[in-house]
């Protein structure tokens, strides 16, 4: 007689709704790549720009923080073995999120620094609340917490403080208010959205994802739980030390703690990759080592950044920007996308019909060959860009962001092939 | 009545969509005991938190009860002794490439 299993009903990642996100931040990547191509005359020079600000904020808000929240919705039940609170609330979160996203990349665009930009602002933040409750009201009821679960609390923390320093920097450009300069703010904005929010996701999850890709057991997790600590205290000291004006002895010690922690996170990442059983690399997998090794060269290129002045190189805020939102970050997001949104789909459609019929394996659910055209377009696109910067080169910075444009493409059909598989 | 080896067969069958190998293969299946009325298995995960946990032990489950509508299936999920790779068969070891 056949039982239903009561684990796999409270588990089940709630299917549609993640599907939502991550369709939103593909379609996001392919349009803000798209952009980059028609208006490469603008992306030179100094960051704070309009049309730069726009894409940017596509970049992390689209594509970066849909991708993130979709994967949480998948994740953090099956990783903390615990129901998520609401559906519901993510659904709405998803619409407020959305119509945020838009209104502060249009505000941006025509740099409508008025009520547009404000509004938008205000609506990200409740989407951020939305999303804070919903995520809090799933962690209380955890009853095992994990290594990856202390990493997601503190994201949930740090990814309020981006939205409220985001909005009080909104209400600036409006009525200017704040006494130290702006753009200081804008720095401690942006290194707690990648540093606090972003970066400790992509730890606390790849501890957990990474040896179930590569089935890696028998290593110590001790660097792991250095890298929580090292970067927390360093992130705490930038929330501190970036409301001071010349502080910048303090602040770079804080950096100095961020770099040496996510140094103890790459190495920890080093010894669950040596000890994998699978040593076949798949085209997640290859896309991950591409962006682990951008971090590393991200790292130090930042700690550098932070007490010499490098102002001298072409376009160096752009290169440093494109590193880490390109390298670093949408190559993993690409890369863990290939692995999470078959196995998403697959569960979905297929895994109900195991044992009664045959069902195909995650490998088969996207053509492999085209995911690898992809990476190596998008690894050049990289490279190309980063070039073009140094050179000043705008031929070439349109060469290279339709290298780019050409790999998120064929990254957006693979994944349109996974959903309708 | 379904032998211990008819049921070893019929979950060669179940296979981890991800890895491309069977659980008899994978050595995730530590014990089998058949009854009267029911079928016993106790199995492992490669991974605690796995989130393969709860289908796999559903499949399970699902095969069985296609072969032995007759009895009642019982997977109980245990943690210890801990999977190791050793646990593999010879075949799972070469197709992983260990």
């Amino acid at each position: 007689m056949q039982q239903a299993n009561p684990v796999m009903a409270a588990y089940a990642p709630p299917f549609k709704i993640i599907v939502k996100y991550f369709a939103a931040a593909v379609i996001d990547f392919v349009i803000l790549n798209f952009l980059l191509l028609i208006n490469y005359e603008d992306i030179s020079g100094f960051y704070f720009q309009p049309k730069i600000l726009a894409i940017t904020h596509m970049l992390t808000l689209g594509w970066i923080s849909m991708t993130i929240f979709g994967a949480m919705f998948q994740l953090v039940p099956v990783v903390l073995e615990v129901k998520l609170f609401s559906e519901k609330l993510a659904e709405i979160q998803f619409w407020i999120f959305l119509l945020g996203m838009i209104g502060l990349t249009t505000g941006f665009w025509n740099f409508n620094t008025g009520l547009h930009l404000n509004a938008s602002a205000v609506l990200l933040n409740i989407a951020i609340l939305i999303f804070a409750v919903n995520m809090a009201g799933t962690f209380i009821h955890v009853k095992k917490w994990n290594i990856t679960g202390w990493y997601l609390i503190a994201a949930l923390i740090y990814l309020i403080i981006t939205a409220v320093a985001g909005l009080l920097l909104t209400y600036n450009l409006w009525h200017p208010y704040i006494s130290i300069n702006h753009l200081q703010y804008l720095k401690l904005h942006a290194e707690v959205a990648v540093i606090g929010w972003v970066t400790m996701v992509v730890m606390g999850v790849s501890y957990k994802l990474i040896p179930m890709f590569t089935l890696s057991h028998g290593y110590s997790m001790s660097s792991g739980k250095w890298a929580f600590w090292l970067v927390n205290i360093g992130l705490v000291g930038i929330n501190t030390f970036f409301h001071f004006e010349n502080s910048i002895t303090p602040i770079l010690v804080s950096t100095l703690f961020i770099a040496a922690g996510i140094a103890c996170f790459l190495f920890q990442v080093y010894l669950i990759y040596k000890n994998r059983l699978r040593k076949k690399r798949d085209i997640g997998i290859k896309y991950s080592v591409f962006s682990f090794y951008m971090l590393g060269f991200v790292t130090l290129f930042g700690s550098v950044f932070s007490f010499t002045d490098l102002s001298r190189i072409p376009n160096v805020y752009l290169i440093f920007g494109y590193l880490v939102l390109y390298g670093y970050l949408s190559m993993l997001i690409v890369g863990q996308m290939y692995k999470i949104v078959p196995f998403l789909t697959w569960y979905h459609k297929y895994s109900s019909k195991v044992g009664l019929e045959p069902v195909p394996m995650l490998k088969d659910m996207f053509n492999e060959k085209y995911a690898l055209t992809g990476y190596y377009l998008m690894a050049a696109a990289i490279i190309a860009t980063t070039a073009s910067f140094i050179f000043n080169s705008q031929v070439a910075l349109l060469f290279s962001f339709g290298l780019m444009f050409l790999g998120s493409l064929i990254f957006t059909f693979n994944m349109a092939v996974i959903f309708r598989k | 009545m379904i032998s211990n080896e008819k049921v070893l067969e019929l979950l060669k069958g179940v296979i981890d969509p991800e890895i491309g190998l069977d659980i008899i293969s994978l050595g995730l299946v530590y014990n089998v005991e058949v009854t009267e009325d029911l079928i016993n298995i106790t199995m492992t995960l490669t991974t605690p938190g796995c989130p393969m946990h709860s289908s796999i032990t559903e499949w399970v489950k699902n095969i069985l009860w296609q072969a032995a509508p007759d009895k009642n299936a019982i997977v109980n999920l245990v943690w210890e002794p801990r999977w190791t790779p050793d646990l593999m068969s010879d075949e799972a070891k070469k197709a992983l490439g260990i």
